[in-house]
């Protein structure tokens, strides 16, 4: 188990207490894919920014290869422990796509982008100059260039074409199962959530299930 | 990639940002550049023109204080009787609405003393001393003065003035350039019954240097004793010298220079010379100051006396100069806090447009401080190339306020001269005019304060804006850029 979340409870200050998580539980293992699903506004982006150390719990622990993240600085962990993923891609824009990924911390950036399917003819371009999917290829490649054990993306897919998306997917199937990486990803796509190892079910602010998805 | 590379390459790739930051610096320590060395350049201005006009120190008798005096012996020693007392004399004047009496001072009252004067003259620093009388109206026996034929004459004196001199290249009309010789010598200290003519009386009466011309007692010019002096030199004036009363014995052309002793002989006077200046010659003009305080320091009675700078012209000139400082250090506070707040919004501006940069950067691990020390290596790499390129223009941007800032002194002394006039008499010009321009330089000190001052502010404003930033977790901020 590398990741593991013991009781957690979060709740926004500005909102008065009101909780978004409730006393959450939850072990993740290296070498599978999870997604977490659930409505808008159930607190999934919330228990992944938990899990990345973008934020504090108010109440409990968050593990990680049994160690408080907050033990060393959620810096740390941001830095060492865990890789993120999103949306929007998030990359930086005066950079190049090898600058990018150069970002997430390896030397050798070239190896990454071919492993993502980045044509070396677009490694010194600007990174706005390249294609959504391309670009969300670049944030994965990014988030591979460290060596944490944890991939954490929020709705990697949402802004993509099908095809695109497909293929995202598969790379992010890839990371988990040929890298052995753990991979959580947040989403709203039930095809994507279908293609995980596990399915993690927020309502309200609690897991509701844990759906084992077999081959 | 470590934080220069990311700066290096923010600045190069995201050109708008850098160069209004770039503009911004470059203008901020232009104004920096140009304040401060206005400020010096007002200062050696003041100095060297106290050095132009022979820095020193004008010594004239205290008005106030002579009334106070009289007012005491009248008091003491009067009573209801006419007579001369310790220098005052008090006539009765019967007139048809009754009796008055009319007070009036001898030259043993009003005059300075010269063992005061002796005293002043023998601090260390002071090089050489004049005295100068006042103008003496005397009756000119053997030529003829210059009348303006249009004036009725009847109310005027029908004289000539006279001033004598110690020293007549330390007389203030002569230290200020206005008179100048134009044939023959100035008066000296050794110096008998001479003096020194206006070339147009010289033209009027065909006098030159060697003749002799004799004066006599205004008051009984029949019987009074007749003195000659001797003509030594003919000058010229740049301006007319102002007359100190109306009338044509007191205009420009009939002042007549002679020596020291001559114009209480030549008014007959029976109550000694009236030395109305004495003037201070300092040695090393950078030395005034503390010279100035050695004087203050000498055991006299300083109630009968004003000890002015200079001529009374550079007390006028320093302060000309001084405000001329005050402006450019106004100048240099002003522009300080206007790019403060110039600067911290550049950097609001900047901190608002990578606020995703700083997300990812924070998601990527990348702690605050060094997030913000990229930002900062950013400012600095633009604002030292700006600054760099404001040492190329400083000496012309410099010229230019400071010829500014001088027109403006200029025209406002102009203004309170206007205002003035009337009000002071003067004996020249006013030698404001030697001052033809400023001396600006650019001096590598002033760089370096330069250097500090946009340096420092830049590190204020970074840290101002990035205040705004680091106050959020980087949670809040990813919901942000949502």
């Amino acid at each position: 188990m590398v990741l593991e979340v013991k009781n957690v409870n979060y709740a926004y200050k500005s909102q008065k207490g009101k909780e978004i998580l409730k006393n959450v539980s939850m072990q993740f293992e290296e070498k599978k894919f999870y997604t977490i699903v659930g409505a808008s506004g159930a607190g999934k982006t919330t228990f992944l920014s938990l899990l990345a150390g973008l934020d504090m719990p108010v109440k409990g622990t968050i593990l990680y290869d049994g160690e408080d993240i907050q033990a060393k600085g959620l810096n740390y962990h941001r830095k060492h422990h865990v890789s993120l993923v999103f949306q929007n891609y998030n990359l930086i824009d005066y950079l190049t796509t090898e600058e990018n990924v150069r970002l997430g911390g390896t030397k050798t950036p070239q190896d990454l982008l071919e492993k993502v399917n980045i044509p070396c003819e677009d490694w010194k371009r600007n990174v706005l100059q390249l294609s959504g999917g391309q670009q969300q290829r670049v944030a994965i490649a990014r988030a591979l260039a460290s060596n944490a054990k944890v991939l954490l993306a929020d709705e990697p897919t949402g802004n993509l074409d099908e095809t695109t998306a497909g293929e995202i997917i598969e790379l992010l199937k890839r990371t988990a199962h040929e890298l052995g990486k753990c991979v959580i990803v947040v989403t709203h796509s039930k095809y994507l959530a279908a293609q995980a190892d596990e399915i993690i079910m927020i309502k309200d602010g609690c897991i509701e299930s844990v759906t084992e998805l077999s081959d | 990639m470590n934080s220069f590379q990311m700066a290096w390459r923010s600045v190069i790739r995201k050109p708008v940002k850098s160069v209004l930051l770039f503009f911004v610096v470059l203008i901020i320590s232009l104004f920096f550049l140009s304040g401060m060395a206005s400020r010096n350049a007002s200062i050696a201005t003041q100095n060297k023109t106290k050095q132009a006009v022979g820095a020193g120190f004008l010594m004239e008798a205290n008005e106030e204080n002579k009334r106070d005096r009289a007012d005491e012996i009248l008091a003491k020693k009067t009573d209801g009787e006419e007579g001369n007392f310790d220098g005052v004399t008090v006539k009765k004047i019967k007139t048809e609405y009754g009796t008055s009496w009319q007070v009036s001072y001898d030259n043993s009252f009003q005059t300075l003393l010269i063992g005061d004067m002796e005293k002043i003259a023998a601090v260390s620093g002071i090089s050489e001393y004049n005295l100068t009388t006042a103008v003496t109206a005397v009756n000119p026996v053997d030529f003829s003065r210059i009348e303006d034929d249009d004036v009725d004459q009847s109310s005027d004196l029908l004289c000539v003035s006279l001033i004598g001199n110690k020293d007549m290249a330390l007389d203030a009309n002569v230290l200020s350039g206005n008179v100048t010789i134009k044939d023959g010598r100035m008066i000296t200290e050794e110096d008998a019954n001479v003096c020194v003519i206006s070339e147009e009386l010289a033209e009027k009466n065909s006098l030159s240097v060697g003749n002799r011309i004799q004066f006599n007692d205004r008051r009984d010019v029949e019987n009074s004793t007749v003195f000659a002096a001797e003509i030594v030199g003919i000058y010229t004036v740049q301006q007319k010298m102002t007359p100190v009363m109306a009338g044509d014995t007191f205009r420009s052309e009939n002042i007549i220079f002679t020596d020291l002793g001559f114009p209480e002989k030549a008014e007959g006077s029976t109550s000694g010379a009236l030395y109305e200046k004495a003037y201070f010659k300092v040695a090393d003009v950078n030395q005034y100051d503390e010279i100035k305080k050695e004087i203050q320091k000498v055991d006299i009675g300083w109630e009968r006396y004003d000890l002015i700078d200079n001529n009374g012209n550079i007390d006028k000139m320093s302060k000309n100069f001084n405000d001329l400082e005050r402006v450019s250090e106004i100048l240099v506070i002003v522009v300080a806090g206007a790019s403060l707040i110039i600067l911290f919004l550049v950097f609001v501006f900047w901190m608002k447009g990578r606020v995703q940069e700083i997300g990812i950067l924070l998601a990527l691990g990348t702690p605050k401080i060094k997030i913000f020390g990229q930002i900062l290596l950013e400012a600095f790499l633009i604002a030292t190339i700006a600054i760099f390129l404001s040492f190329m223009a400083a000496p012309a941007a410099s010229k230019i306020t400071a010829s500014y800032l001088v027109q403006q002194q200029a025209r406002q002394a102009d203004e309170q001269s206007v205002i003035d006039e009337g009000k002071v008499a003067k004996s020249a010009e006013d030698s404001e005019e030697t001052v033809t321009g400023v001396s600006v330089t650019v001096t590598p000190e002033l760089m370096l304060y330069d250097w500090f001052g946009v340096a420092l502010l830049v590190v204020i404003s970074v840290g101002a804006a990035g205040i705004l930033i680091a106050r959020k977790n980087p949670k809040d901020i990813f919901s942000e850029i949502s």
